[in-house]
């Protein structure tokens, strides 16, 4: 009846009788996909290929728009600066930029060029920190030490010049809280000038070392239309040709008066989000120097705790990620009515199906990982 | 980069990690570490209880005065309480080793007591904080600050509303 090399159950089922399904589905993540933060995909694989994708949100909600309803405008800046440990500049800012638009508040030079210094020093560490985990998931661990050893240094400047590896606790609301005094930005030139050449250095790894681009170059491609129509901000479009970027688009605080460089490729894969982030971690330190060299002398905020009358605003920054959106609403009362912001991981890890289509098994959490994810931010 | 250099390089210069807790660390001196407070400077405005993101600080009546409480464990170190302060008496020292055992949790706490005290003028009981002196023009001179802190708030305003018609 069977054939004698066709396996068959201890219930006498033949494995010819069994339907095998043309694809199969397996679960990645809610733990561990590439970064430690949870995010879950369906993915539809066919043998070692992915089919399709179905991407679940929800599992770090806290629920922070609710919660800063009912915190004064003071205590909402210290709230939105804990959304994201990595984009812990760019939060407040966004909000104290649509709280100074509402009381039409005018911030001091001074403290613009800081508020700069502040997001810069934060780009390049969080760049760098994206690009470090990268070569962990290639599996070139020496590479990943050496990235996150050079970090180290963006860290100990965040610690020497504000005071915390992560939450600068930087913005108020019409100003800054830190200040440089001559000391410090004798630190901070000394550390900048460490960095640099390391810098340098790394980008040249990831340009020419044979592990990473065979992993990354051709991985995980989005294609420019496709990034047209997914929407996505910062280093995911800019590697797929869409220059976008709110330094430049609509200059604020201080880039005005600064040069940044506009940095774009065209393929669209996981090594060109690399090298945009690593390129962008350079012009990082371009920019601090340059702001360290314009600073202007004055204020650093203006009235202490200002009154927000009613009203509503949006204001916008360029995040390592991308473009932050924040949409503000206050009424009579010292809170906030709402708040609510976009972020930049929102809009690019719709981009993940497109990624995936096609992908391999082995390459998923590389390509996660492209787009620099934050959940944290996207689920507040 | 030679990752083979870079193995020579690392070697030559040793581990780049320092051996805390079993030698020493170091800590930046900006560093936004656990609270201090200062009883004898404050104004007892309780801006710093308002401004508070996390609910860490409570100001609380006491039999002796004023009580100040600032719950570590339940502090985030952003430091709003220090920049708001008018008289600088919250800061931030650059103390950051506060591991603890669970046990010990609630004994984290940074207490200051504002005393209360009997008003030189009226024998008033009142709080000896330190005299209001944000928005005062001309600035209050030593002395007057000196004259101002024996007394209690009645008697306090009673000589600024003489000291502005004098002037």
């Amino acid at each position: 009846m069977t054939s004698p090399d066709v396996p068959v159950s201890a219930h006498g089922v033949s494995a010819h009788d069994v339907a095998v399904p043309e694809t199969y589905t397996i679960p990645v993540g809610p733990l561990h996909v590439a970064l430690e933060e949870p995010m879950y995909f369906k993915i539809d694989v066919r043998g070692e290929t992915v089919t399709s994708v179905d991407i679940n949100a929800g599992h770090v909600h806290r629920g922070i728009e609710y919660l800063a309803t009912h915190r004064s405008m003071i205590q909402t800046v210290v709230l939105t600066e804990r959304i994201c440990s990595l984009c812990s500049a760019s939060h407040p800012e966004a909000f104290a930029m649509a709280a100074e638009a509402i009381a039409e508040l005018e911030v001091p030079s001074r403290a613009k060029y800081l508020r700069v210094i502040a997001g810069e020093v934060k780009r390049l560490a969080s760049n760098l920190f994206n690009v470090a985990i990268l070569a962990h998931l290639t599996g070139f661990e020496t590479l990943f030490m050496h990235v996150m050893q050079v970090r180290e240094i963006a860290q100990d400047i965040k610690e020497a010049v504000f005071g915390n590896r992560m939450d600068l606790g930087a913005i108020c609301i019409g100003g800054v809280r830190y200040d440089l005094d001559a000391e410090i930005m004798m630190e901070l030139t000394k550390r900048l000038d460490e960095i640099a050449p390391l810098v340098d250095e790394i980008i040249e790894t990831y340009r020419t070392n044979g592990t990473i681009l065979r992993r990354t170059r051709g991985v995980g491609v989005l294609t420019r239309d496709q990034a047209i129509a997914c929407g996505v901000v910062g280093p995911v479009a800019r590697a797929s040709g869409v220059v976008y970027d709110v330094r430049h688009a609509a200059p604020y605080a201080a880039y005005p008066d600064l040069e940044v460089a506009a940095r774009g490729l065209s393929d669209g894969d996981v090594w060109s989000r690399a090298m945009i982030r690593l390129y962008e971690a350079r012009d990082a330190i371009d920019i601090v120097r340059q702001a360290l060299a314009k600073l202007p002398a004055g204020e650093i905020h203006g009235d202490e705790r200002p009154d927000v009358p009613p009203g509503e605003t949006i204001a916008k920054v360029e995040a390592p990620r991308g473009e932050l959106i924040y949409y503000l609403k206050t009424n009579d009362g010292p809170n906030p009515e709402r708040v609510k912001w976009r972020v930049p991981t929102f809009m690019n890890w719709d981009a993940l199906r497109f990624m995936l289509a096609e992908a391999k098994v082995a390459d998923i959490a590389i390509v996660v990982n492209s787009i620099d994810p934050c959940i944290s931010c996207t689920e507040r | 980069m030679n990752v083979l250099g870079l193995f020579v390089r690392n070697l030559m210069r040793g581990p780049v990690t320092d051996p805390y807790p079993f030698g020493p660390t170091k800590t930046a001196k900006r560093f936004r570490g656990r609270i201090e407070f200062d009883a004898a400077s404050c104004e007892g405005c309780k801006l710093c209880e308002r401004v508070c993101p996390s609910g860490a600080i409570k100001f609380s009546k006491d039999p002796g005065g004023l009580a100040f409480d600032c719950w570590h464990a339940t502090c985030v170190f952003c430091g709003t309480c220090a920049f708001y302060c008018p008289t600088g008496s919250i800061r931030q020292t650059d103390d950051w080793s506060l591991a603890h055992v669970a046990s010990e949790k609630f004994a984290l706490v940074e207490h200051g007591l504002i005393p209360n005290q009997t008003c030189a003028e009226c024998g008033a009981t009142a709080l000896d904080t330190a005299p209001m002196e944000g928005g005062v023009k001309p600035p209050l001179t030593p002395e007057e600050i000196a004259t101002l802190r024996p007394l209690c708030p009645k008697c306090r305003a009673k000589f600024m509303k003489a000291r502005k018609a004098k002037k």
